[in-house]
């Protein structure tokens, strides 16, 4: 086992050194030059102080400054990738990248990339936890009797909101939501962290704050409902099928021992990658919900830093992205092993 | 024997009866014979088949399955149907194009009652008039009408005549944008609508404010003098009032109309009207257009194609009678009947009708005029005129995009009269002969006055296409590497695997995020955007596509005819794509099906969040950005129902074909369930 853990590290570091090469190289092509931004507002900042035929010069002499200072000043894809890691020295002599725990800077913030990050991803990993939760809770038991009591009515019904369900995009359920209960009913407010306005202190914070997440909770429980019910009572459907319920109903045993023990274990093997992977996805935040509501996560950053060309800012949330992806399927592997003896034995 | 067969002729249904005709008549007795034979023996015919004698290949048997799921059937039809639409709709649609605005038209609910006259108004026709989504009619009785949307978007006013204002008589009435005024009999000025600026009354804001001028106070105490009132028009959020003795009352909103200052306190003005951004008007001397700045309008010419001319030069001594401005465009009527024009006209206009071309057969489409044929009276929509001739023609051009330039051939027409978008022709007495133009939006117009009904369609072209290139590409590539990768096994497979393994497991919506923000910041075409969007669209789709054969070749390597095959010496690759796909095809097609609603759902999400397609190309995503707020989404409900109703119920549709192809493949799941 230990020896199998070490391998899939090893597997994961050159994936992970591979891709972000790749992503690295593909955002170079991006046309944002950092250095001849800086460097064209210093001298528009020093404008009069210098002679017209001088500020060529200058300019030149800035740019150069700026693009050592940011280690810009080569065109090989490599160094550059190199230097933003941290193993290849900046024109300083002095290494300065991710090992040395500089993951960058951000421009639109004006501050290291690290510190923006950290409540973002604490606000969407909460929540999204939370809302993960509850929908297991509420889909896995749903999906279960669904397929127990296949055509019945009931299941009809479930089936019925499942599909339509999973055929709405989650910006519309989100849509419906607001005008529901914001616009119309006014039990929640539309969007925001907290009361504009107001600095309230102690419990009344927490309670203000938990007003606020309230209904993106509520939101993405429900949009997260009819996939999760749809997969459930599929591979629910198929365990039943299996020989093995047949021969357990034959051995006389109670009902819910059948489904419960012998063909939820088997149901469970497939949704396993699907239930971590859900788990994983939370540090993605949930785009259309962030931004939506204004809700300040991990998708609103990203989406913002998207939209305002924050370079270093994507670049990180890339690379967490890229790492977790692989983490994800490392730990789904594992759990394969729990949950199904038999991939335990073959390892 | 012949009874029998005659009995059995008898049974035959319409459609076989006319299927073994066609076949007699065009093929010739030995196929009638072959194919409809008419001597099988009654035995034969009575003998129940026995079940082993039927031979129903899988994939009939799915297709008979498929058959019997009605709302599967139906799944099907709406999807073909939804297909047709939007690649066949935007053949109806010439005027349709993605970047169409229109101010006086924005945020308006399904309507379709632009152009039809009040019934009661009918017979009795004063004045009509209209600026935007509305029109106002008058009746000699003096009973005020509104027609059209009454119920405005922008600013959630209503411009029905106010209960109080309902019984009295009124002598002239005139509508803006948001607002009507009208002149009673007892020369009392009055007002309703949107007066948020100053468009009627005197309300506090409308008197400090400086960039209002407030209707005069004179004029709002003691009212006009009916008698002496020459002309009453309405701009976008302004009113003038014209009197005989060239004497002006102009009041509204002057930020739209920066030339109005000019205006007031004129004293000799023979004519006015509004454009949508100035003021313009005729003096007494009657040798030019008057707009208080320097440089406007001072270019004239006879059609919208011809050669300009210095105004001066091109009267050459001809007196301006009658003023009439369209929002960009002016037309002057001459005093020898002929008209000239100025300004900017759209660019699928209508032409104005040659003058003096009696030669053109009767009843052509463009009808010239005739020798001593001179233009009467000109009235103007927001892109259109309508003019009338001294021979009772009427004739339109201009702006065209709702058909308001393109006029019947009409008889006997006194009056003419015209809303923003629509002519109305009346006779002698009142009476309405008929009404060309726009009816309306049926499922009304977004925030920048566009057909959201159009855009759906259009929209739908472009969220289907991308949906199912991707997909194509996503089946290409994913079923292309599964196969080689099940079939070949080896280090092959481990690689490809692998590479499928670290593509899946990326969080689908941000890596797409960041990598549409990266085309946006090409320089491209909207076409290679277009298909870019498509291409990232399918990047991590791929995986499920490859797995999916991988597994199932797997299976079917095992299988019996393919080793038949490979000890008779087929090559691999053969094996591969002509032995083992079609067996695996079924599998493709419903993970297709899925994947195709997916990538809808995914392109019309991105194209939410603004990234993916982007205005003015419309696309079911993009079209919802707006209801992002909530605000919007509940005033203007029309905006966002009906693209997300039609964009679920496709989606909806195209998860049940899939599930039931899904269904009826599985021979598990097809005997009870």
């Amino acid at each position: 086992m230990g020896r199998y853990i070490a391998k899939r590290c090893l597997y994961i570091i050159v994936v992970f050194i591979l891709l972000t090469f790749l992503l690295f190289s593909l955002y170079r092509l991006m046309p944002a030059n950092r250095a001849y931004t800086d460097a064209k507002a210093e001298i528009q900042g020093l404008k009069n102080s210098i002679p017209a035929a001088e500020r060529e010069t200058k300019f030149d002499e800035l740019y150069l400054k700026y693009q050592r200072l940011y280690g810009t000043d080569t065109d090989n894809t490599v160094i550059l990738y190199l230097r933003w890691v941290g193993v290849y020295p900046f024109y300083d002599g002095k290494c300065n990248g991710i090992f040395q725990g500089n993951f960058g800077h951000s421009y639109e913030y004006n501050a290291p990339v690290i510190q923006v990050i950290g409540p973002c991803l604490r606000n969407s990993m909460l929540i999204g936890l939370v809302s993960e939760i509850f929908i297991l809770a509420i889909t896995i038991p749903l999906g279960i009797k669904c397929a127990v009591r296949r055509n019945t009515p009931f299941d009809r019904g479930v089936q019925a909101f499942s599909l339509v369900g999973f055929s709405t995009p989650s910006f519309i359920i989100y849509i419906l939501f607001i005008l529901l209960f914001s616009s119309i009913l006014g039990w929640f407010p539309v969007a925001g962290m907290k009361t504009p306005g107001s600095d309230y202190q102690g419990a009344k914070k927490v309670l203000d704050t938990l007003w606020h997440i309230s209904l993106p909770t509520i939101c993405l429980i429900f949009s997260g409902l009819a996939y999760n019910i749809r997969i459930t009572r599929a591979s629910m459907l198929d365990a039943l099928g299996l020989d093995c319920i047949r021969t357990a109903r034959a051995k006389g045993l109670s009902q819910k021992a059948v489904i419960y023990s012998h063909a939820w274990r088997n149901a469970l093997i497939p949704l396993v990658s699907v239930f971590v992977g859900g788990f994983f996805s939370i540090i993605g935040g949930a785009i259309f919900m962030e931004s939506m509501f204004g809700f300040k996560g991990m998708g609103l950053l990203l989406f913002n830093s998207t939209k305002t060309a924050d370079y270093d800012m994507i670049m990180f949330i890339q690379v967490i992205f890229v790492f977790i992806g692989l983490v994800a399927n490392l730990v789904i592997d594992l759990c394969y092993g729990i949950v199904d003896p038999r991939v335990r034995i073959s390892k | 024997m012949a009874k029998k067969d005659q009995k059995k002729r008898k049974s035959e249904n319409i459609f076989r009866k006319l299927a073994r005709w066609f076949v007699r008549v065009f093929m010739g007795l030995k196929y009638e014979e072959k194919w409809f034979p008419r001597n099988a023996s009654a035995e034969e015919e009575d003998k129940k088949p026995d079940d082993s004698e039927f031979i129903v290949s899988p994939a009939r048997q799915a297709f008979q399955g498929y058959l019997e799921r009605k709302f599967a059937v139906v799944a099907f039809f709406v999807v073909v149907f939804m297909f047709l639409t939007v690649f066949i709709g935007p053949l109806f649609m010439p005027k349709y194009y993605d970047a169409y605005t229109e101010v006086t038209l924005k945020n308006l609910p399904p309507n379709l009652t632009m152009m039809s006259v009040p019934s009661e108004l009918k017979n009795d026709i004063k004045m009509i008039d209209s600026y935007g989504p509305f029109s106002v009619g008058l009746s000699n009785a003096g009973k005020v009408y509104v027609w059209g949307c009454t119920e405005l978007g922008a600013s959630g006013m209503n411009v029905k005549v106010p209960a109080e204002y309902r019984d009295i008589k009124m002598a002239m009435v005139a509508a803006g944008v948001d607002h009507i005024i009208a002149i009673g009999e007892d020369g009392k000025i009055y007002g309703w609508g949107s007066d948020r600026f100053g468009q009627y009354g005197r309300s506090q804001n409308s008197i400090e404010s400086s960039t209002i001028e407030a209707m005069p106070e004179e004029l709002y105490e003691n009212g006009v003098d009916l008698a002496h009132v020459k002309k009453l028009t309405c701009g976008y959020q302004a009113t003038a009032i014209l009197m005989d003795d060239g004497r002006i009352y102009i009041w509204g909103n002057k930020q739209t109309y920066s030339n109005m200052e000019n205006f007031i306190g004129k004293e000799d003005i023979a004519d006015v009207d509004f454009t949508l951004n100035y003021v313009v008007g005729i003096t007494n001397k009657r040798n030019g257009i008057y707009t208080g700045t320097r440089g406007l309008y001072d270019m004239a010419r006879t059609k919208i194609g011809g050669k300009t001319q210095k105004m001066f030069e091109f009267l050459n001594g001809r007196k301006i009678e009658e003023i009439t401005a369209t929002t960009a465009s002016i037309c002057l009527l001459l005093d020898d009947g002929t008209i000239a024009l100025t300004g900017d006209f759209p660019a699928d206009s209508i032409e104005v009708p040659d003058l003096a071309v009696s030669s053109l057969p009767e009843g052509a489409k463009a009808p010239g005029l005739e020798e001593d044929e001179r233009f009467v009276d000109i009235k103007a929509g927001n892109y259109h005129f309508t003019a009338l001739t001294n021979h009772g023609n009427v004739y339109s051009f201009g702006g065209d995009h709702y058909y308001q330039a393109e006029a019947p051939i009409l008889d006997n027409v006194a009056k003419i009269y015209t809303g923003a978008f629509q002519s109305y022709a009346v006779d002698a007495n009142g009476d309405y002969i008929d009404a060309w133009g726009f009816k309306g939006f049926p499922l009304g117009s977004d925030d920048v006055g566009a057909n959201i009904f159009e855009r759906i369609i259009a929209g739908g072209r472009i969220t289907m296409t991308v949906g199912a290139v991707a997909v194509i590409i996503e089946i290409l590539i994913g079923v292309s590497l599964g196969c080689i990768s099940g079939y070949y096994g080896g280090w092959v497979d481990i690689l490809i695997m692998r590479i499928a393994e670290v593509f899946s497991s990326l969080p689908t919506i941000p890596i797409m995020l960041i990598l549409t923000s990266l085309i946006a910041q090409m320089s491209l075409t909207t076409n290679q955007r277009l298909f870019l969007i498509m291409v990232v669209l399918e990047i991590l789709g791929w995986p499920g596509f490859a797995n999916i054969t991988r597994a199932q070749i797997l299976v079917a390597r095992e299988s019996e005819y393919v080793t038949a095959a490979q000890a008779m010496g087929v090559k691999e690759g053969r094996i591969a794509f002509k032995h083992i796909l079609p067996n695996i095809i079924t599998v493709i097609l419903v993970s297709m099906t899925l994947s195709f609603a997916a990538a809808m759902q995914t392109e019309t999400g991105l194209s939410f969040l603004g990234f993916g397609v982007n205005y003015p190309q419309p696309s079911w995503g993009n079209m919802l950005t707006k209801a992002s707020n909530a605000t919007a989404a509940k005033n203007f409900w029309w905006q966002w129902v009906f693209t997300s109703g039609i964009l679920i119920f496709v989606g909806v549709c195209i998860n049940t074909i899939g599930d039931t192809i899904r269904d009826v493949m599985d021979p598990k799941s097809s005997s009870d369930r």
